[in-house]
């Protein structure tokens, strides 16, 4: 019996014990950072960058807190798989944060539901003269709807064509000319497709996919700019369809959807072409760093994506991070010094330098001709490739139009089933278009204006 | 009378009381707002604006929702009674006693309370068609393996394959209601001379019927709001005539393009559809559930 009791108090004593010590350790457990300074005035910054990136971030917040003595931009790294949501029930709720960095496609359907504040709202009339003289037509793609300015770009995407100098020559052929036009292209990657005994893919020579970024190259695209109408079912855009798929035909639809499965998705050193599996592709401005940390043996370069015959020069798809203000924000004002200090739309030569950090693309020629970033191109000298592609026209960036997710889910399933073979490209793009025209019957039914 | 009775009820409902504010403010709040946003368009930033029937009208002859809703129709047929037939032979294999038994049943059940999420990711390995697992053994015994995730219908069978590789759960419960068979049945059975088959038809099965049809009823209405397998593998490039569901299109509605109005009066028509299969199910136990 005592025995009994001498276990059940043990018991209790281990028990009391574990809870002292989770309690302590819920209590002990550091905190989130002290403001560094608490007399400013807060403003807070959602953003979806972690690892090394959110590193990168934190630096430009800390360089912006040092540079002036008003405000305090506290940043706070979302999970960007519930970025969206958190930020609508945030402005719902009526405590969003004051400026958040953003890089899905959701201008169009935020600024249509009033969540976004027009940044000319923020701006000095001067400051948005420097803008519409100063950005590159990518940047003033990418943050606008119906004609104002929602989004400001803090980094551009653009696609070129990366190429293994390596494989090029084993094959016979001459980097220093590279094709000029996408023919071209495509009989040099003919010639580095590399098979095994059974005939499966060990290397691909050059694929292009992706409709978005060949469309414009052919001379369509999803969206006149001009006339600020959809175009979809278009000569070019089917012209562009069919080239990618007759492509995938030549290598054989079922051995090309096996050799990309065995690939990975393609992040850091994963990427296929710095593993060998592609000879020539087509990828963004952020490769060029990733290539000089994880292989810097490599020998590469970098060139424009050649036109077909007839096409357009220095055409394809772009996107970008931008910096959304929304509505109900507290300290949009300092939102809005945030945004100018990181963009370079004042003080170009200062913002230069927070643009080398991340390896990104800047919105403005000033901010690219500064010397700190005239210094990054001299270390990275594939990039210069990207920046002397950001003046042209030619770029087409995601529709402005309020049912822009929709519109892109539906244009990625249109490429997709062309390119599994299961609808013919100009089917598959009357498929397109008849459900976007049903999409846009459905909202006005709604009561919606498009 | 009814003051004493609620008086004599008093302490367990405080003791209930934080799960009765939970259920009433998370579940049956949001359930009935749900009915009226299905009349409305919303977005959840703008007030709600009313629009009759019109979610409802439209829904009609949205060609997406009726194509996901054919999907979702086949993979309940399908996957529903699969589940039920694998659940039962697997319990009734477990139910010898054989030593380390106890393994084999663990071994069976494990798969069950893997995160759905992470069995998906493993899947998705598993049946990569280049370097997968499975596609690796059938290439040994010189068969090429299909592209399980890229093809339509190879996709439809490799969520069908992931729902059998949960059964598990069920499998539990199949085992206790064997457990629960009498075992002067059997012996009855024996003196009359039953084989084993007959043992399975005329004593096993009908005696394990009411554990068959709360699985079942519960397996359908699983299916009916099948959504995080299939949502995962859309967004990993899967063929979407094979995984675009009711409930990843009502998802996709909701909060992808922000259409709570229109994703709610789906939420009531996949509801309505979930009552009407039960109602049914309920209605036909009278003939083939045998309560003992």
């Amino acid at each position: 019996m005592a025995e009994a009791s001498r276990a059940r108090r043990a018991v209790l004593y281990a028990v009391s014990a574990l809870g002292g010590a989770l309690i302590a350790s819920v209590l002990l457990a550091p905190g989130p950072p002290l403001r560094a300074h608490p007399a400013r005035t807060e403003v807070r910054f959602w953003h979806m960058w972690t690892a090394e990136w959110k590193t990168v971030v934190d630096r430009i917040v800390t360089r912006f807190n040092e540079s002036q003595d008003e405000y305090e931009v506290v940043a706070l790294s979302v999970p960007a798989s519930s970025a969206d949501s958190k930020f609508l029930l945030a402005v719902v709720g009526g405590d969003p944060p004051d400026v958040m960095a953003e890089w899905n496609p959701v201008i169009p359907t935020w600024a249509e539901s009033g969540m976004l504040t027009p940044l000319s709202e923020l701006m000095s009339a001067d400051e948005a003269a420097a803008f519409e003289r100063e950005a590159y037509p990518a940047a003033k793609k990418i943050g606008q709807y119906r004609g104002k300015l929602y989004g400001l770009a803090v980094g551009i995407n653009l696609w070129a064509a990366y190429y293994r100098t390596d494989a090029l020559t084993d094959a016979g052929l001459d980097p220093a000319h590279f094709p000029s036009s996408l023919e071209e292209l495509v009989r040099w990657g003919a010639k580095l497709d590399q098979f095994d005994a059974q005939g499966n893919l060990t290397r691909i020579g050059f694929l292009p996919s992706s409709l978005p970024q060949y469309a414009p190259l052919f001379g369509g695209g999803f969206y006149d700019w001009q006339k600020g109408v959809l175009t979809l079912d278009t000569e070019p855009n089917r012209r562009a369809l069919s080239f990618l798929v007759e492509n995938r035909k030549r290598l054989g639809l079922d051995r090309v959807m096996r050799f990309d499965s065995s690939q990975n998705a393609g992040s850091g050193i994963e990427w296929p072409f710095m593993t060998g599996a592609y000879a020539i592709t087509v990828d963004g401005q952020w490769r060029v760093e990733q290539l000089a940390r994880y292989a810097p043996e490599l020998h590469y370069g970098v060139a424009a994506i050649p036109p077909p015959q007839g096409g357009k020069l220095n055409a394809g798809w772009t996107s970008g991070n931008f910096m959304v203000v929304p509505r109900g924000a507290k300290q949009a004002r300092g939102a809005w010094q945030f945004m100018k200090f990181w963009s370079g739309l004042v003080e170009p030569e200062r913002a230069a330098e927070l643009y080398t950090w991340g390896g990104w693309l800047p919105s403005f020629p000033a901010v690219a001709n500064a010397p700190a970033f005239q210094n990054y191109l001299q270390k990275y000298p594939q990039f210069r490739k990207f920046v002397e592609l950001m003046p042209s026209e030619n770029w087409d960036a995601a529709a402005p139009v309020p049912y822009q997710i929709y519109l892109a889910d539906r244009e990625g399933a249109a490429d997709q089933l062309a390119a599994r073979g299961v609808l013919e490209p100009s089917a598959a793009l009357a498929a397109l278009q008849r459900q976007v025209e049903e999409e846009i019957a459905r909202r006005r039914k709604l009561g919606f204006n498009d | 009378m009814l003051v004493r009775a609620l008086r004599k009820a008093l302490p367990g409902l405080l003791f209930i009381s934080p799960w009765l504010f939970g259920f009433a403010a998370f579940t049956a709040g949001p359930f009935l707002v749900s009915v009226y946003l299905s009349f409305t368009r919303y977005d959840i930033v703008s007030a709600p604006r009313w629009v009759g029937l019109e979610n409802y009208a439209v829904l009609a002859t949205d060609p997406v929702f009726w194509r996901s809703l054919e999907l979702t129709l086949l993979y309940t047929a399908v996957a529903a009674p699969i589940a039920v037939i694998a659940g039962v032979a697997l319990s009734l294999l477990l139910n010898f006693e054989v030593r380390g038994i106890g393994v084999y049943r663990t071994i069976f059940f494990l798969p069950s309370i893997v995160p759905t999420v992470a069995t998906t990711v493993v899947f998705v390995w598993v049946l990569n068609p280049q370097i997968g697992l499975v596609n690796g053994l059938l290439r040994g015994i010189g068969v090429v393996g299909p592209a399980w995730l890229k093809e339509p219908k190879w996709t439809f069978a490799s969520l069908i394959l992931m729902a059998v590789w949960g059964v598990g759960g069920t499998m539990v419960t199949y085992l206790a209601g064997l457990k629960d068979i009498p075992v002067y049945l059997y012996e009855a059975a024996l003196i009359d001379g039953a084989s084993a088959l007959q043992r399975l038809r005329f004593v096993t099965l009908p005696l394990l019927t009411p554990v068959i049809f709360f699985n079942l009823v519960m397996g359908v209405i699983a299916s009916f709001q099948y959504f995080t397998q299939a949502y995962m593998l859309l967004n990993q490039q899967a063929p979407e005539e094979a995984t675009r569901f009711l409930a990843v299109y009502l998802f996709e509605r909701a909060w992808r393009y922000l259409d709570m109005g229109y994703a709610s009066a789906m939420a009531w028509v996949l509801f309505g559809l979930v009552a009407v299969v039960t109602s049914l199910l309920f209605l036909s136990q009278k003939k083939w559930v045998h309560y003992g």
